[in-house]
């Protein structure tokens, strides 16, 4: 990236890639002190072509490559490519497959949002304590993953026309018990963050994201939910069972930091409410559509919209009449939010301390957003 | 036996004289070695050493349960104690990287220079009336405080020589840092210097023998704690070092020993500070005698207050996250200072009612 010019009494300092905090990518920080100016980020430093290596895939053999855009959010990031698949071949997903996508999709979102909270934590400066407690937490889910899916990460379970393996005996009892176990859990962290006094000043009104600026700016999920605006890819345009679950979309009006970090927790809550349920109401039936793996799929344009645990992924499919995509285009949620971020210094104060703090309330997944 | 009867006379005269010489060694060690003994062990290098390396020990090993991890746990045994020992070991191998556009003789010297400048006020603190390694009387709390004036100074240096950006801010966040800090600490240490009459810190102690001055003191009591988390950069005050905002702050650029010795510094800032804060608030070395011996119990007494202080002070670090920069400032400007005047005032009113 050609760096841009900079005000000469600023100071420009290279955050990443090579910091504690800043993942696989560099922001350029504009300084004058404590006080940021200007925040440029330079996203590309994990870009691995997957829309490309997509294209070289007939449509079922590409869920393995888009697994790997973000890890910690793997079921929701295949369901929107599944999706996609499924439209071009015009595959219908029976009902029980559906359930199970939707339970899959859920822990991920909490597998996600975990994730997002220990850093969190960790940004304001909380010596990584609870960052540890959400990756021992993590483990409940994983167990969960390995049971059902047969591997704790990068599981490439939904197939178009639904998912690879049914439950096994007695899983809907253990999903039941591993809700349990994490409803006491998060009174935990709602005590340690939330109420934490010294964590309410270090989010409150940090980084005030104004609806209209949201909007304009094209934030989605967490963020967008953060700054009052309901919604949600799942009331959208519902996929997979969410048109059948009980659940709500979560908005919080403050708009800062603390915004987001309550909706995120809010969010597991939901998530949670969902998994109990789909445990105990699951329907009986097929899981899957058989159809031939080399399945030329008809000239066509197909887009999926889908609600990634960072927000609003949409798919946007070629198919030419080949068994493989013709072109994939992925506009992830994180690189939509990027974008939120570099305008942030110009909405609202913020200093050199808040970075961290405000980059995890965005909360980006930097090899999703360079795909 | 001839040689020793040439040597000391008959028998009994070797007795005598055996005692005798027992007695001076003893007396010797007591009185005449004191000194040698006080630079070596007790507030001296031993001390500082060893506590070093408790601390660091403990705090990774009780920090690992905080977080549900066990620890260091392979060197020495499942405890890890040799794990300190391992690491330095590792550190002092290290070679040293200086940057080619830094002084090198300044950037090689700053570290030394931030560890050992605290650790020259340990000589002030009385561990007994008798065992002061410099007393100087009447001079003892301001020369405290004057030393440990100088002290945040060398971080400044030290980010400042880095000639890196993060090094920098870190420097400047140490200087405000400070300025924010050291005013309400060394108005409610006034506030004690006139509470116990003088400025001696042998005085101060005697003058808790009944109360100490915690319960009367109660505001500067709080108020000079949190002015020691916030001189001694402890979490959750460590926002100079805060490392993920700034990636080591003033720490940055040193490697090896040099780090080693920056890391020292952050324990000898708070051995120094938590030994006033223990001689002004919190009864000194006042305890009761136990063993018979004086001088024994009154060292036991303040190195069992110290450690619980430590512990303590180490907990907090699981359970606050940092405030920013400014909140800092707030916190000391608008709360902490005007708190330790009002303390301050109390105090004076006390003294010229006559309550105390």
């Amino acid at each position: 990236m050609a760096e841009p010019e900079i005000t000469p009494e600023l100071m420009r300092i290279s955050w990443g890639p090579q910091h504690p905090m800043s993942g696989q990518t560099r922001i350029l920080l504009d300084t004058d002190g404590e006080k940021v100016h200007r925040i440029i980020a330079d996203l590309g430093f994990t870009h691995r072509g997957i829309e490309k290596v997509l294209e070289n895939r007939s449509l079922i053999g590409g869920i393995v490559p888009i697994d790997r855009m973000a890890m910690v959010d793997t079921a929701n990031i295949s369901i929107g490519y599944v999706t996609a698949a499924e439209k071009a071949l015009g595959l219908e997903v029976p009902e029980r497959a559906n359930w199970i996508r939707s339970l899959v999709c859920e822990m991920s979102r909490i597998n996600s949002h975990l994730y997002a909270f220990g850093l969190q934590a960790e940004a304001t400066g909380y010596f990584p304590a609870v960052f540890l407690w959400t990756t021992i937490d993590r483990e409940i889910l994983l167990d969960l993953f390995e049971e059902l899916t047969g591997a704790r990460w990068s599981f490439n379970f939904f197939l178009p026309g639904g998912v690879y393996k049914d439950f096994p005996e007695g899983f809907a009892d253990r999903v039941v018990e591993g809700v349990n176990y994490l409803r006491n859990r998060f009174k935990d962290y709602w005590n340690a963050m939330i109420e934490n006094p010294m964590f309410e000043m270090r989010c409150d009104n940090v980084a005030i994201l104004e609806p209209k600026d949201a909007l304009r700016l094209g934030a989605t999920g967490p963020v967008l939910r953060g700054s009052g605006i309901p919604v949600d890819m799942r009331n959208e345009e519902p996929y997979a069972a969410y048109a059948d679950l009980d659940w709500e979309i979560i908005t919080e009006d403050a708009c800062d930091v603390m915004a987001r970090t309550k909706v995120r927790f809010h969010e597991i809550g939901q998530s949670l409410n969902m998994m109990e349920q789909i445990a105990k109401e699951i329907p009986e039936g097929e899981i899957k559509t058989r159809f031939s793996p080399f399945a030329r799929a008809p000239e066509g344009e197909h887009i999926s919209r889908v609600e990634n645990g960072r927000g609003e992924m949409s798919t946007h499919l070629w198919t030419n009449g080949t068994p493989n995509p013709y072109r994939v285009k992925i506009l992830p949620p994180s690189l939509r939010n990027m974008y939120v971020f570099e305008r942030l210094a110009e909405l609202s104060h913020i200093t050199v301390a808040d970075i961290p703090v405000v980059i995890n309330s965005i909360d980006p997944w930097y090899l999703d957003a360079d795909r | 036996m001839s040689i020793i009867n040439a040597a000391f006379g008959n028998a009994n005269q070797v007795h005598q004289n055996l005692a005798g010489i027992l007695a001076y060694i003893l007396e010797f060690m007591t009185v005449n070695a004191r000194p040698i003994l006080q630079v070596l062990v007790l507030p001296g290098l031993a001390f500082t050493l060893v506590f070093a390396i408790f601390a660091v020990w403990f705090e990774r090993k009780f920090l690992a349960r905080a977080m549900l991890r066990v620890g260091p746990y392979y060197c020495g045994g499942r405890s890890g104690v040799l794990q300190v020992f391992a690491d330095f070991i590792k550190l002092f191998l290290k070679e040293i990287i200086i940057p080619s556009d830094v002084n090198w003789l300044l950037f090689s010297l700053s570290p030394v220079m931030v560890s050992a400048v605290p650790a020259l006020a340990l000589v002030l603190i009385p561990f007994d009336a008798n065992w002061v390694m410099w007393d100087i009387g009447g001079l003892g709390l301001p020369m405290f405080l004057a030393i440990m004036g100088i002290a945040p100074l060398m971080p400044v240096f030290a980010g400042w020589v880095s000639n890196n950006k993060y090094s920098f801010i870190g420097s400047w966040r140490v200087a405000y840092m400070y300025i924010s800090g050291e005013i309400p600490l060394v108005i409610s240490a006034a506030a004690v210097a006139i509470m116990a009459g003088s400025f001696n810190l042998v005085d101060i102690v005697e003058a808790q023998k009944n109360m100490w001055f915690a319960i009367p003191q109660f505001i500067g009591f709080i108020v000079f704690f949190l002015g020691v988390l916030i001189e001694s950069e402890r979490t959750p005050f460590d926002i100079p070092v805060a490392e993920v905002e700034l990636v080591f702050g003033w720490r940055t650029e040193f490697s090896g020993i040099l780090f080693g010795f920056t890391m020292m510094a952050e324990y000898v800032m708070l051995q120094a500070w938590a030994l006033l804060f223990i001689t002004l608030y919190l009864g000194g070395y006042n305890g009761p005698i136990i063993m018979g011996s004086i001088i024994g119990s009154h060292i036991f007494w303040l190195l069992t207050k110290f450690l619980i202080l430590v512990v303590f002070i180490v907990l907090l670090r699981c359970v606050f996250p940092r405030p920013r920069m400014d909140q800092m400032l707030k916190i000391g400007w608008n709360y902490l200072t005007p708190i330790a005047l009002l303390n301050l005032f109390l105090v004076l009113a006390m003294k010229v009612w006559g309550v105390i």
